[in-house]
């Protein structure tokens, strides 16, 4: 048995036991304690726009479809036959007005309802054996949405999510909504890692230290903007909400139109952000100078904003990518990796920035074929005795007295709080969450 | 159109092309694949969906694994090339197996080809290999300086790839 008092005494004072990263003990308290009752991502509206348009998403091993009824109400039905429990849809995305199970036939509308029930006067002597009225298929027990982005949680009394999101959201927008059409999204580009689901999300909550090094190849073909990968240093790390995040240091001096084009948005993007983003959120841009780039959401929904060099003839081309890591056991993980644009982005824009996430990040990625080498390697070493014996030092930033090496920064834009520099002030934030989790009896969700 | 017969000399030097073209893979020889690109390459994979019958589509039409020309290739090769690649430092040991070849004669100077491809990838000691398993269409044309590659489009057989990224070519 794991002593998880233990564990999180370690995890809370930045000393990590390596155990965590492939432990099945640890990760089946993650789906009974975390996954059973956080807010966790799915899908993107832009992703269902018509009625009946549909994708099948997982929470772990719970199977939804995420549809738009013949309402346009968005909704995630749990994807079981109510009879003999087999998936009702068993593509991945399409339009369909109703659900059929192959088994016996049992057919429900796509809001979930249940519409046809063969032979039902002679199987089930009619509503008096079984009622058809009122039955549905199970909705996720809570459904909410930020920016067209679609959340559910398998916990029905969840906190309402713009309020779990909380000064998160200020930085979401930056990814999410640049324009008043907001974003949209494009891939998924699915595959399988023999990786632990929590080292990418930590990477990308705050790790601009592994930077300069596991990226040192994108730096030496001049795919990067950036001619030195070790600037990330001088970006602000930021812990707001659920949600912490890195961000680049902009040139010195510049107005928001001068740095959005040094990142390569075109003007009339730029002119369009000014007027959908607050004063406030502009001012990370003008007055702090900082550019967002990763990110993560608690506890498994990541972003990334990067500005490569795609041409021979020197264009810089922004792109946002959203991904997700979907845990599929202690030592595999899914990631589902989309590319986000600003719908109201002109066709040119969208096909430069595609280029720009293709080479960077996803599958094929020049950025993400090194992490994942990375985070398959962390997970092969958790695996055994002596990772047991060994705790991770997570502390950067703080000194042996708990104290951060450098002060919080002054007269940061952002909400949260924020640090200059490399340190692991936001890993720890979001282990700290996963303390909390793993270290409450969630009774409202472990029946 | 009908393919080629098997004894056709174009079928015969399109099949060895492909045979060929997977040596310089498997050897890591990436400059000299590069080669035998054509300059205006066009080299894509789409994102492939499980779909019901009858939908219509079983591939993404705006996502792909790849959407690559010369330049961004370049980049690729040029990146495997630093000493900073961690992803296949050590290298992957590979093995790009080629067959179902059916070669169709487009025009004077082109052919397209269609192949079966699957990828061995064996990383490590211990871990499992990987197999990615695609069929390939290809445009093949005739140039002064022999056979080159125009056109690829990669259609992979699985929409959850179970590898752990592409630092490989197809």
């Amino acid at each position: 048995m794991i002593d998880l008092p233990g564990v999180l005494a370690d995890v809370g004072r930045g000393m990590i036991p390596a155990r965590i990263y492939n432990d099945a003990e640890i990760f089946a308290l993650e789906r009974d304690r975390l996954f059973s009752s956080a807010w966790i991502f799915l899908a993107h509206e832009s992703e269902i726009p018509s009625p009946g348009d549909y994708v099948v998403r997982r929470v772990l091993a719970d199977s939804f479809i995420v549809v738009r009824d013949e309402n346009g109400t968005v909704r995630a039905l749990f994807n079981m036959c109510l009879h003999k429990g087999m998936a009702v849809c068993r593509a991945e995305m399409g339009n369909a007005s109703h659900f059929r199970c192959p088994y016996h036939a049992w057919t429900y509308r796509n809001d979930g309802r249940l519409a046809g029930v063969p032979f039902h006067a002679e199987a089930y002597g009619g509503d008096d054996g079984f009622a058809r009225e009122d039955q549905s298929l199970l909705p996720a027990p809570a459904i909410d949405t930020y920016n067209g982005l679609i959340f559910v949680s398998l916990n029905a009394d969840p906190p309402a999510l713009r309020e779990w999101l909380g000064d998160f959201c200020y930085y979401l927008d930056f990814y999410t909504r640049q324009s008043p059409a907001g974003v949209q999204l494009r891939g998924p580009q699915r595959w399988r890692i023999k990786a632990n689901w929590k080292i990418g999300a930590e990477n990308f909550a705050g790790d601009s230290y592994h930077t300069p090094h596991t990226h040192a190849s994108v730096v030496d073909i001049g795919l990067s903007r950036e001619p030195k990968a070790n600037k990330r240093k001088e970006g602000a790390l930021y812990m707001a909400g659920p949600g912490s995040g890195t961000t680049c240091k902009l040139p010195p001096g510049g107005s928001f139109l001068e740095q959005l084009r040094y990142v390569g948005y075109p003007d009339e993007m730029i002119v369009t952000m000014a007027a959908t983003w607050s004063k406030d959120q502009a001012g990370l841009v003008e007055e702090s100078g900082f550019m967002v780039s990763a990110a993560t959401l608690f506890p498994n929904l990541s972003f990334v904003h990067n500005w490569p060099v795609i041409d021979a003839a020197g264009t810089v081309a922004p792109f946002i990518s959203v991904r997700q890591w979907q845990p599929v056991s202690e030592n595999e993980t899914e990631v589902l990796s989309w590319f986000a644009v600003d719908a109201g982005a002109s066709e040119h824009f969208k096909r430069q920035s595609y280029r720009a996430y293709l080479m960077c990040f996803g599958s094929s990625g020049m950025f993400e074929q090194d992490d994942v080498e990375n985070w398959v390697s962390i997970t092969e070493m958790a695996a055994g005795s002596m990772a047991r014996r060994l705790l991770l030092n997570s502390r950067m930033g703080l000194t042996s007295e708990d104290k951060p090496v450098k002060p919080p920064m002054a007269g940061f834009s952002g909400p949260g709080v924020a640090y200059q520099g490399f340190g692991e002030f936001n890993q720890r934030h979001w282990l700290s969450q996963w303390s909390e989790h793993l270290g409450a009896r969630d009774e409202a969700t472990s029946l | 159109m009908k393919p080629l017969p098997y004894s056709d000399e174009l079928h015969q030097a399109a099949h060895q092309f492909l045979v060929e073209e997977a040596a310089l893979l498997d050897a890591g020889d990436y400059l000299g694949w590069l080669g035998l690109l054509c300059e205006d390459i066009k080299y894509v994979m789409p994102v492939r969906v499980t779909t019901a019958r009858g939908a219509g589509f079983d591939s993404l039409p705006d996502m792909g694994h790849f959407d690559e020309d010369m330049y961004s290739l370049l980049k690729r090769v040029q990146r495997l090339l630093t000493e900073h690649a961690w992803a296949e430092d050590p290298p992957s040991r590979t093995r790009h197996f080629v067959s179902n070849v059916r070669t169709f004669a487009f025009s004077e100077t082109e052919l397209y080809v269609e192949s079966a491809l699957l990828l061995f990838r064996s990383r490590g000691d211990t871990r499992e290999a990987d197999l990615v398993c695609a069929g390939r269409t290809d445009l093949l044309r005739l140039t002064t300086e022999g056979m080159r590659l125009a056109r690829r489009e990669i259609k992979v057989d699985e929409s959850v790839l179970r590898t752990q990224n592409l630092a490989a070519f197809l």
